[in-house]
């Protein structure tokens, strides 16, 4: 039975923690403007493209982490 | 009229070819009840990325997305950003529930959730299941509208609804009767990349026909209409209401069935995080579409919509100058977002009926597994006729229906959380947890007013866990082990 601590480092849990800030209020406030239009999108819309990418960047960094530690499964 | 036509032979042709994969899918599988409910345990990175793409994107990512963005602007964004976050909950939850389903042989959510708080006679498994269910059909039966209504706004009548309704609904329950999740797996493959293709053609299209690229058209719409670039948009969404809803879904999207129980379906763990890794890189296909409906708040100022949910296919079909072959894959693409999830809320609906409702007393769990695959084939087609039926006749109370019994099935999250990482989980704590959190949930959402303009489902979601929390701290003794752990040393 592997245990069930099996949670993403500190380091990513605050890493996703200020994703989900940036994408909700008060973190969204900052980008609540128009210009400047980024690959043709208004700012606000262009944040939220972009946030997504950074979580993607970070999922692939969690799982080579985690995939140092684990070897359990699989 | 020749247009016409042309576009239903193409989309005729485009439902054959999702019919054949689906029916094609069966060859080679094994007939047991795991092998058509979770394909087998073993289910690989490409078809489950697409099968939880498919499920997320339904006929509202074509219909009410744009809507959205047509009425409200910028608001309609938070569909990405609940998309995205859902991942970070799955990532924590799902190992967990594909880890203990393959051991315990679990099929269901609340399967998974009655043996982690075990109740006399699995009251709380036929709890669970009765409301998941009364939540999925009305959510398949939008799924089925969305085709009908898709299909005859496409083929100017020359399909009319019930014709269109019936072919979509009818194409689903045949695959999903004979071939189970392997047949959803490969339809939803096809039917995710026909998405994808369309929606970025059709978004790029509409915004070079009329504007001259998408950086000219948010230009114009800047200098016509700068309200909906910005919070709070033209409808005036509140950031209380926007950040509150952004963050229900993602906590809540963990919790529908279909796809809570896809989790069971992964070959491994490793897979499963390979498809989270990627799967926030789905949500970039709402980007087109939001654009078809920012294009209408420029296109229709003059002679706004009655129903926002029609912009894309007013856009589309009435105003944009395409032929009819590309109508004709619009349509396709459309109807795959909208089939797609149906397949799989018929698929999991039938496994909970038949599991979780008809088998839901201790004493008949034992039926022969042959038996139970038959009762659990039948369901897929008893629903989806249930819920064509449904679609016909259009009672106004589905969507308040579907709202209800989802808002009630958020509210399990605290306790799957408090069975998984929190040894001092109690289980009464948990129950008065639920229910309340639910009444304050269903309160708000009908009558009440929330404060903050917060979402229903997250006030519900904050009582829940205060209190869940505040009594299982009170009692005693509760204690040395989670729900879970407690759950593996008694096997």
């Amino acid at each position: 039975m592997s245990n069930l601590k099996r949670l993403p480092s500190k380091g990513m849990l605050l890493y996703f923690a200020i994703c989900t800030l940036a994408m909700v209020w008060p973190g969204a406030l900052i980008a609540n403007r128009i210009d400047p239009i980024i690959m043709g999108l208004p700012f606000f819309i262009f944040w939220y493209v972009a946030w997504v990418f950074v979580m993607f960047i970070g999922l692939i960094i969690t799982y080579r982490q985690e995939g140092q530690e684990a070897t359990d499964d699989e | 009229m020749s247009d016409s036509i042309l576009i239903t032979a193409m989309t005729v042709g485009y439902l054959g070819i999702v019919l054949l994969v689906g029916l094609r899918a069966r060859q080679g599988q094994s007939s047991s009840l795991e092998g058509y409910v979770a394909g087998g345990r073993h289910m690989g990175l490409l078809v489950l990325f697409f099968i939880l793409g498919a499920e997320v994107f339904s006929a509202f990512a074509f219909l009410g997305a744009p809507g959205w963005a047509y009425s409200k602007g910028a608001p309609a964004i938070y569909i990405v950003a609940y998309l995205t976050l859902a991942v970070i909950v799955w990532w924590l939850i799902a190992p967990h529930i594909s880890r203990l389903g393959r051991l315990h042989g679990f099929l269901t959510q609340a399967e998974f959730l009655s043996a982690c708080y075990p109740t006399p006679r699995n009251v709380l498994g036929l709890v669970i299941g009765v409301i998941s269910v009364l939540a999925m059909i009305p959510y398949l039966t939008i799924q089925i509208a969305g085709a009908g209504m898709l299909f005859e706004a496409a083929t100017s009548g020359m399909i009319p609804f019930w014709l269109g309704s019936l072919l979509a609904c009818g194409v689903v329950a045949a695959y999903v009767y004979a071939s189970g999740l392997q047949g959803i797996g490969w339809t939803n493959l096809l039917q995710g990349l026909m998405m994808v293709v369309i929606a970025w053609a059709l978004g790029l299209t509409t915004a070079e026909q009329f504007f001259g690229g998408v950086g000219e058209m948010f230009q114009q719409i800047k200098s016509e209409a700068p309200e909906y670039l910005t919070m709070p948009g033209a409808g005036g969404m509140g950031w209380g209401a926007f950040s509150t809803a952004i963050l229900v879904s993602a906590l809540g999207c963990v919790m529908w069935p279909h796809i809570f129980m896809k989790f069971y379906s992964a070959r491994s763990e490793r897979t499963l995080k390979r498809v989270f890794i990627l799967y926030p890189l789905y949500s970039y296909l709402l980007v087109p579409l939001l654009i078809i409906g920012f294009a209408g708040v420029v296109l229709l100022k003059d002679t706004p919509l009655d129903s926002p949910d029609k912009v894309l296919l007013t856009i589309v079909v009435e105003l944009a100058d395409l032929p009819a072959w590309v109508i004709g894959l619009a349509l396709s693409g459309a109807l795959a977002a909208a089939m797609s999830t149906a397949a799989n809320l018929a698929h999991t609906s039938a496994t909970i009926l038949v599991r979780d409702i008809a088998q839901f007393h201790p004493t008949l769990r034992d039926w022969p597994e042959q038996k139970a695959l038959s009762f659990t084939r039948y369901g897929v087609v008893a629903i989806s006729l249930a819920a064509y039926l449904l679609a016909l006749a259009n009672p106004g109370s589905l969507v308040s229906l579907l709202l209800g019994a989802y808002g009630i099935i958020v509210q399990l999250l605290p306790m799957l959380l408090g069975a998984l990482f929190w040894r001092r989980a109690s289980q009464t704590a948990a129950f008065i947890g639920l229910t309340v959190g639910s009444v304050v949930t269903l309160y708000l959402q009908f009558g009440g007013t929330a404060p903050f303009d917060w979402h229903p489902g997250f006030c519900g979601l904050v009582v829940n866990t205060a209190l869940f929390v505040a009594i299982s701290l009170v009692r005693k003794g509760s204690g040395s082990r989670s729900p879970v752990e407690s759950l593996s040393t008694s096997v």
